[in-house]
Order: C-alpha cells, then structure tokens, then sequence
C-alpha cells in the first residue's frame, strides 16, 4: 500500500477555558490514503470539528495541538504558519456547513472565484475568469459564465454550495476537508451535494475528510468511518464492517437510534427506538405501541381549505404587488391519539400550517376547528380558550424557554393564568410533569441553560403538557437534538401519546423520523399537499412524483443499499405569486382507502 | 413511571452532559463579573466615595454652606488650606462668601446626584414603557411614536431643556421635569430596539402558544429580557443627565442659589479663575468630573458584561 496522504498521530487538542488548559480531543489517530473518502462521525462535543480544524491549525492561539499530523510526509504541526497558508487552500481545501456565510456577500461570484486563482496559481485576470467557468461546470452550476457575475444573495443554499466547493477546488487539492456541508440543506439538495462531491472525488482524485453527525450520510459516501465520543475515537473500521457489526457498545448504540426510511415495511402502528446502553452495548427489548387512534370519535383538529399568503408589498404606497402562497387549500383531519406529520422540504409551508392552525400566523381563508370549536372566527378570548387544548413544541427548546425563568415558573405559569392550579399547588404539580417526562422535581429550580438540549426539549414537553392539551403541534422538534436524544424524546412522545391519548400534529423534514412515528402522513410541496393517507400507504405504494424524488433523495444508513444517482440541478421553487394570481382548483385521487394523491393539473406540480 | 422502558429513557437523560454550574441569578453573577473587573471596581470606588458624601453630608460637612450664621464674610475667599477666624481649617478653600469650598461640594453633589438620579428614573419608566408598548403593538402605532423620538432626538437635549426651563422656570422639580423631556426618548429606542428582537424569539412565540394574557408576556417575558442594554443605557444616561444639569446651572437657568448643584458652583467661581482664586470653580468642576468618569467606568464595563454575546 502506498503512503497515505494524510496520517493523524496521537493528535491532542486543548483549549484554554478559564486559565486552564481542557483537553478537547485526546490521542485521536487515524489515516486517509490516496482517493479514500474517510468520514468522522460523533454527536455534538465529539471533538469530529474540532479534529478537522486541528488540521487546518485554524484554532487560534486559546488552543493547542500535540501529537503528529502528517499531510505528504509534512508534519503540519511543526510547520511555519507561513507555510501552513501554502497548504491550507492550496494542497488542503475545506467545506463549511454554512455556505451563506463562507461566501462575502458584497463580492460577486466570478470575482471571489479568480482572486484564489490569481493568488494561490498566479493566473492573469483573463485565464482566471476561464477557469473559474471551467470550476462551476465541473460543480454542475448551470449556465456558468452568465452567472460568475452574480452575487451570493441570487443563489439558494444548494448553489451557494457548489460555488464553495468550486472554490476549494479551485487549487485542485490532494485532500478535501468538508465539516457538515450537507447539514443546512434540504434532503433533495444533499443528495445532490453528495452526489457531486462523490463523482468530483473520483474524477479529480482527491482524498476526502468527511465531518458529519448523519450515520445515512456516512453510509452514503465514505469508505472508512472514525466514530468519535466525547474527544475519544471509540471505533475505525470499513464503513461497511461498522454498520455491519459494530464492536463497540456506543457505536452500536449510535446505530440502533438511526432512524431507517424502509425499516418499517410491514408494521402497522409507530415503533419505538431500541434503546442501546452506551456502556455495556446491551439492547432493551422495544415495546410495542398500543392502538391509540380513535377512529370512532370526532376528530380534534380539522382543517378544511386553509389558505395563508403573506403579502408583499413594494413601492411609496405599500400597494400589494404579489403574495407568498405558503398554504394554499390545505384540508386534513387528526384524531385523538393519532399522529399525523407533514413532511416537506424548506418553505413548503408546512411551519405555517402549524403556526395558522393556532393563529401564531393570520389565515387568509379556510377554516380550523380544534375541538369542535372554530379557530379562525375566534375572539381572543376563545382564542385563548382554544388554544389550551392545542400547545406547541418547537424546533430549538433553548430559544423557547424564557433565559430569564426558572424552568418550574415557567411551566407553572400557563397553568396558574388559565387557572388550573391554585399558586399554592403548582409546585406538586410542575414536579409530577417534570417527572413525566422523564426528569426530576428538583430541576425546577434550575435556569433554562443549566440544561442540556435533550433535557430542555423535555421541558419544553412539561410546559405543552400543563395545559392538558388534546393536540400537541410538534414544529420541527427533534431535528435539532442529536441521533440517540433525538431516539429517546421520541420515545418519550410516543409514551405520553399512549397514556394520555395525545394527537401530534407532526411538522418534520425528516422522512426516516416520519415513517417511525406517524399513524397517517401529508407530504407537502410549494404550500400544498402533494399525497396524504395512511403511514404505510404513503411510504410503501408512494404515488406523486415528488414524495418519490423526497424519498430517494433520503440517505440511507446502510452502506449495501448505496444508490446511484444522477447529478440533478433542480431547485425548490418559489411560492411567490403575483396578485390577482388564482391557484387552479385541485383534484385529488383516491388510491387505497385514506390515501389521497394530487392529480397533475395542467401546471406542473413537481 | 412503572414501566421499565420508562426508566431507561430517564436514566439516559441524567446522562447527557449539562453545564454543571450552580444555580445564580443574573443580578449576582453581574455584580461578581463588575468587582472582577479593574476599571469597574475604580469606577465603584470612585462613585461610591462621592455617592456616601452626599449622602452623609449634614453629619460630615464641616459646616452647613446654606446657614448664613455659620458664614463670616471675613473669610472669603480663602485659598485651600487657610484657617478661619474661629480657628478651623478650610481644606479647599472658601468662596466669596466665606463658605467652605468642602461642605459646598457636599452639598452640592447632593443635588446634582438627586437630579440625576430622579430624572434619570422617571425618564426610565416612561421610556421603557414607551418603547415596550411601541415595540408590541408595532403597525402604525409603533410608526409614529418612533417619529416622535426621531424629532425629539435630532433636536440637541440642551435646547430642549432651555426652552422647557424658559417656559417652566427655575426649581429643582422644574429641571428634572426638563431632564426627563431630553431624556426619554433615549430609554426608549433602545428598548423598542431590543423588545423588537425579543419578540421575534421563540420563547415569545411559545408564551402566545399558551395564550398568557399581553401584560404578562410584555413585563414578564420581554422587559426581563430586554434589560442589560437598558442597564447600561441607564448608567450613561444618569452621568449625562448630571452633566446637562450642571451645563444649565453654570448657565444660570437651572437650579436657585438656595440649592446649588456642582454646577452653580463652578460657576460661582468662574469669574475669580483670572484673578488667581482658581479654587472656588477647580474643586467642584474635579468632583463632577470624578462622579462622570466613575459612572461612566461602572458603565463600559457593564455593557461588556451584559453583552449577549459573552453570556455562555
């Protein structure tokens, strides 16, 4: 075997906190050969980031590396600074996460391309725009040269992340670093993201660093799998062998929380996640999910035609120039102790359902009833009536609780206003929550940031529950929180469905998290639903061409399974409309029973 | 939690990593972060020195500067140092009319600090309120009360409160009633500013979810959240409200002689600098500038330690 390209020898990382040196990452070694895609993968304070800036010596003079880093048979470590600029850009490029903010807003895209050629591969302005077109090809950018004039603000998330990758290439590094490039994307944008970085690794020979927390993604493209734990490497193998029989019991724990698109063909009710233990590698038996839904009874949310447009105004008058169609003729129902999701990709309005629902957003036409009573022509006070038996739980538990509370007032607070408790009960009773979900009574006392993420989200579950709601709408509300919490606060919520009969009205994009959880399913597209039916229909017999697209474009976290796909360039588009703009009336087809399928109308839907 | 499925999920949450500090409320931690800090514990040192003076005046002062039985014109114009007829020293000298310079500081401090202070909280409270309400109405309402503070606030605040003493008069209730018209509209952009933000969060959002009536929402949820700029902004503006003060009392439209501030003190003295007596205005002007530096120290360091982007 020939020498790899990059060697990691005993590599320990402090950072200075407090006058203190705090070891980050301790004795992590590991290697990347030649056109290997090796990927780093851990939960948050893992230590994967801060092994990749190691590497870049981009960590600033509050930290320090020991150990060995050997990149072509230079210590980088030992290296001048100065020459550590040769290197970096030049022979190693990198991917951030946030392609908004790796590229400068104020310069155009052309221009931020050649200033790297000019600089790091001494080309005249006029073989640099040249080659710049050449990169954006090759990152499958359409209609290159027009838009190398272009700033940053015209290109989506997706295209801002080919410029970046374009730019790292512009060096035709051995070795590419790119720490969660896909994580801010839509699904269908990763998989085009991956795609691209997979057929540019073959095509130009580059040996791959990859950082990421998704085991699909690391399924999907690497070779190799460092699995990382709290600073320590826990496990390095062949991809293959790691999602095969993993050894180690935090590994094996990791894996069982991953959610799988397809794992649950053949089951008719939510399942929960095996729960791993992280130090003896010992599986809990799951338990069944009980039958929760109430056919029989009226259901608790109904939904019928919900529209919801924000206007866009322009000019001296503020005159209304065009809406942004976020829900348009949006009907469903949800049962007691059924749990419906909404799955979509970024805009497609799926939030502002949720939010029109209980009027944090205005709706525009169309009716909400909760409970048998009408949302929509409430007062505040019913308003405020009605709202009691449908709570919210949203994406970032530590944005919706209030930093200035204890966690105790705060879910005592709801409770006292509407008047369920007297002031003097409350404490009994935010401590029998806090219990329910699975914390302590004496956590009341504590400040929203003495919590952990998963532990807030519990929290946030208490406070939803005070109120003794019927309908529980879940925005976006595990996506944020790693792999296993995320697998046990679902766990939770699939416990609570079945003591207390909860409807979840479910807003994800997370298709894997979905099938898991779900009794019936709504895929949503440009604000409207594309297909709606039961969990198992939807999934197993998919009709509409874009909850296909959805679907395939899901990585999976079984590297047998790895699929070929074809580079697309397609962008979600917009739901801007201008005014006086009707959409067309939509037809819907009945598949199997419940499993409702939007009829291709003369405008294209996907 | 009986079943056994139940207890695993807890176990694990008890597992995950938290941020293992003790409970300690905001007020607490500001005030360890402001004696930590050098130049804070001066500013401190500094205004709580000259904040205790004033404070205790009538038991520290030599002698009551405003009891005309305790003056003798014979002692005029001392320089500091000098021996009255009565055999008692004069640290810092006496005015023209024999008064010691150091219990005419006192006294004076007294009421520069009072005004300060008064206006400085009146104009707080109505400003806050001001900037809370225009912030969660927003629409129209928040259009036009913010017009009125961009008027208010292109004018210069010592025009203002010219023409508001010129149409009130003079007293110590009058300038703080002008101290308060220059100094509101202040509090309240930046409240407005910072409400603004808060009510974007989630935490607001989600206080709506519940449907918790406006008024707990506004004091409960967003002006708790909306204080550190304000507390910074308070400390300045007590130092500015303080200096506007003695600029009008120097300029003889702000406070009567029978209750004179820093300011009138200094100008007492201004015609005499020439003439060699510089103390008569030296030492007060010494003492406000002290009392506007030490504010002012107390106040840089708070906004570096109220501000967001340090808080862990």
């Amino acid at each position: 075997m020939t020498r790899p390209i990059l060697l990691i020898d005993d590599l320990n990382t402090a950072f200075k906190v407090g006058g203190e040196w705090r070891n980050v990452i301790r004795d992590v070694s590991f290697e990347i050969a030649e056109r290997e895609t090796v990927a780093v993968v851990g939960e948050s304070g893992s230590g994967k980031s801060v092994t990749a800036m190691s590497i870049m010596r981009l960590l600033g003079p509050n930290a320090r590396s020991t150990g060995r880093i050997e990149f072509e048979g230079q210590d980088l470590l030992s290296l001048p600074m100065e020459a550590m600029q040769t290197i970096r850009g030049n022979r190693i490029g990198m991917i951030f996460q946030e392609p908004m903010t790796s590229l400068n807003p104020v310069l155009k895209i052309g221009n931020q391309i050649t200033e790297v050629l000019m600089q790091h591969r001494g080309m005249d302005q006029a073989a640099a725009r040249a080659e710049a077109v050449r990169l954006l090809d090759r990152v499958r950018i359409p209609s290159a040269e027009a838009r190398l004039n272009e700033y940053p603000l015209s290109f989506s998330g997706g295209m801002r992340q080919r410029v970046v990758i374009a730019i790292a290439l512009a060096c035709e590094p051995k070795l590419l670093i790119a720490d969660e490039p896909t994580t801010a994307l839509d699904v269908t944008i990763q998989a085009q993201i991956l795609e691209l970085i997979k057929t540019l690794q073959q095509e130009e020979g580059m040996s791959v660093l990859f950082i990421t927390h998704d085991m699909g993604v690391v399924a999907e493209i690497s070779d190799r799998t460092v699995v990382m734990y709290r600073g320590d490497i826990v496990e390095a193998d062949t991809t293959k062998r790691i999602f095969r029989d993993a050894a180690h019991p935090y590994t094996r724990a990791l894996l069982s929380a991953v959610p799988q698109l397809g794992s649950m063909a053949g089951e008719p009710r939510p399942l929960r996640f095996p729960i791993v233990d992280m130090r003896t590698g010992e599986a809990q038996p799951v338990k069944q999910t009980a039958d929760t839904v109430r056919a029989e009874e009226a259901p608790i949310l109904q939904v019928e035609h919900l529209v919801t447009r924000f206007p866009v105004r322009k000019g001296l008058l503020q005159r209304t120039v065009g809406n942004i169609h976020a829900v348009e003729d949006v009907s469903f129902e949800v049962r007691k102790g059924e749990t419906l999701s909404l799955v979509g990709e970024s805009g497609c309005g799926k939030s502002t359902t949720g939010r029109s629902i209980i009027r944090l957003t205005e709706l525009t036409s169309g009716s909400v009833s909760i409970s048998g009573r009408d949302v929509a022509s409430a007062s505040k006070s019913e308003l405020a009536d009605i709202r009691r038996d449908a709570q919210m739980i949203f994406q970032d538990p530590f944005e919706s609780l209030n930093p200035r509370m204890r966690v105790g007032d705060a879910i005592a607070e709801p409770m006292i206003t509407h008047g369920l408790v007297k002031r003097s009960d409350a404490q009994q009773r935010v401590g029998a929550l806090l219990e329910q979900v699975g914390l302590s009574q004496a956590m009341a006392d504590r400040f929203p940031h003495e919590f952990s993420g998963g532990q807030r989200q519990r929290v946030c579950i208490a406070r939803a529950l005070a109120l003794d709601p019927k309908l529980i709408v879940a925005d976006e509300s595990v996506s944020a929180l790693d792999v296993s919490i995320k697998a046990q606060v679902i766990n939770l919520m699939l416990d609570l469905q079945e003591q207390l009969g909860l409807g979840y009205l479910f807003i994800s994009h997370d298709m894997a998290v979905v099938e898991r959880i779900s009794h019936r399913v709504a895929v949503m597209y440009l604000g409207e639903i594309v297909e709606i039916g039961p969990r198992q229909a939807v999934f197993e017999n998919p009709q509409h061409p874009y909850t296909r697209k959805l679907m395939s474009a899901v990585p999976i976290a079984d590297p047998t399974r790895r699929r070929a796909r074809t580079i697309s360039t397609d962008e979600i588009r917009s739901p801007y409309h201008d005014a006086g703009y009707a959409p067309a009336a939509r037809q819907y087809q009945e598949i199997s029973a419940g499993h409702f399928v939007q009829m291709q109308a003369v405008e294209k839907a996907a | 939690m009986s079943n056994p499925h139940e207890l695993s999920t807890s176990v694990h949450a008890g597992t995950e990593t938290i941020a293992a500090k003790p409970a300690m409320s905001p007020l607490k931690r500001t005030l360890i972060a402001l004696l930590h800090n050098r130049l804070a514990l001066v500013g401190l040192i500094i205004t709580g020195i000259l904040l205790l003076a004033a404070v205790l005046a009538p038991v520290l002062a030599p002698q009551d500067p405003y009891d005309l039985a305790q003056l003798d014109i014979m002692d005029g114009r001392l320089a500091p140092g000098g021996e009255s007829m009565t055999g008692l020293t004069y640290w810092l000298g006496t005015d023209t009319q024999g008064r010691d310079l150091v219990s005419a500081i006192m006294y004076g401090l007294r009421t520069s600090i009072l005004v300060g202070l008064v206006s400085a909280a009146v104009a707080l409270v109505i400003g806050t309120s001001i900037g809370l309400f225009s912030a969660y109405a927003g629409g129209r309402i928040d259009a036009v009360l913010m017009r009125i503070v961009d008027i208010q606030l292109s004018f210069p605040s010592i025009l203002i409160a010219l023409i508001f003493l010129a149409i009130l008069g003079q007293g110590v209730d009058k300038i703080i009633i002008a101290l308060v018209v220059t100094q509101w509209a202040y509090y309240a952009r930046t409240v407005r500013g910072s409400a603004l933000v808060e009510s974007k969060r989630a935490y607001i959002e989600a206080a709506r979810s519940m449907a918790l009536p406006d008024r707990s929402i506004i004091f409960r949820h967003m002006l708790p959240n909306c204080l550190p700029p304000l507390i910074v902004v308070a400390t300045m503006r007590i130092a500015y409200a303080i200096m506007l003060e003695a600029t009008l009392s120097f300029l003889g439209i702000g406070l009567p002689v029978t209750e004179p501030s820093l300011g009138l003190l200094i100008s007492n003295g201004f015609e005499y600098i020439l003439s060699g007596d510089y103390w008569i205005s030296f030492f007060p002007g010494i003492t406000l500038l002290l009392l506007i530096v030490g504010i002012n120290l107390i106040g840089d360091a708070l906004r570096d330690i109220l501000n967001p982007r340090r808080e862990g």
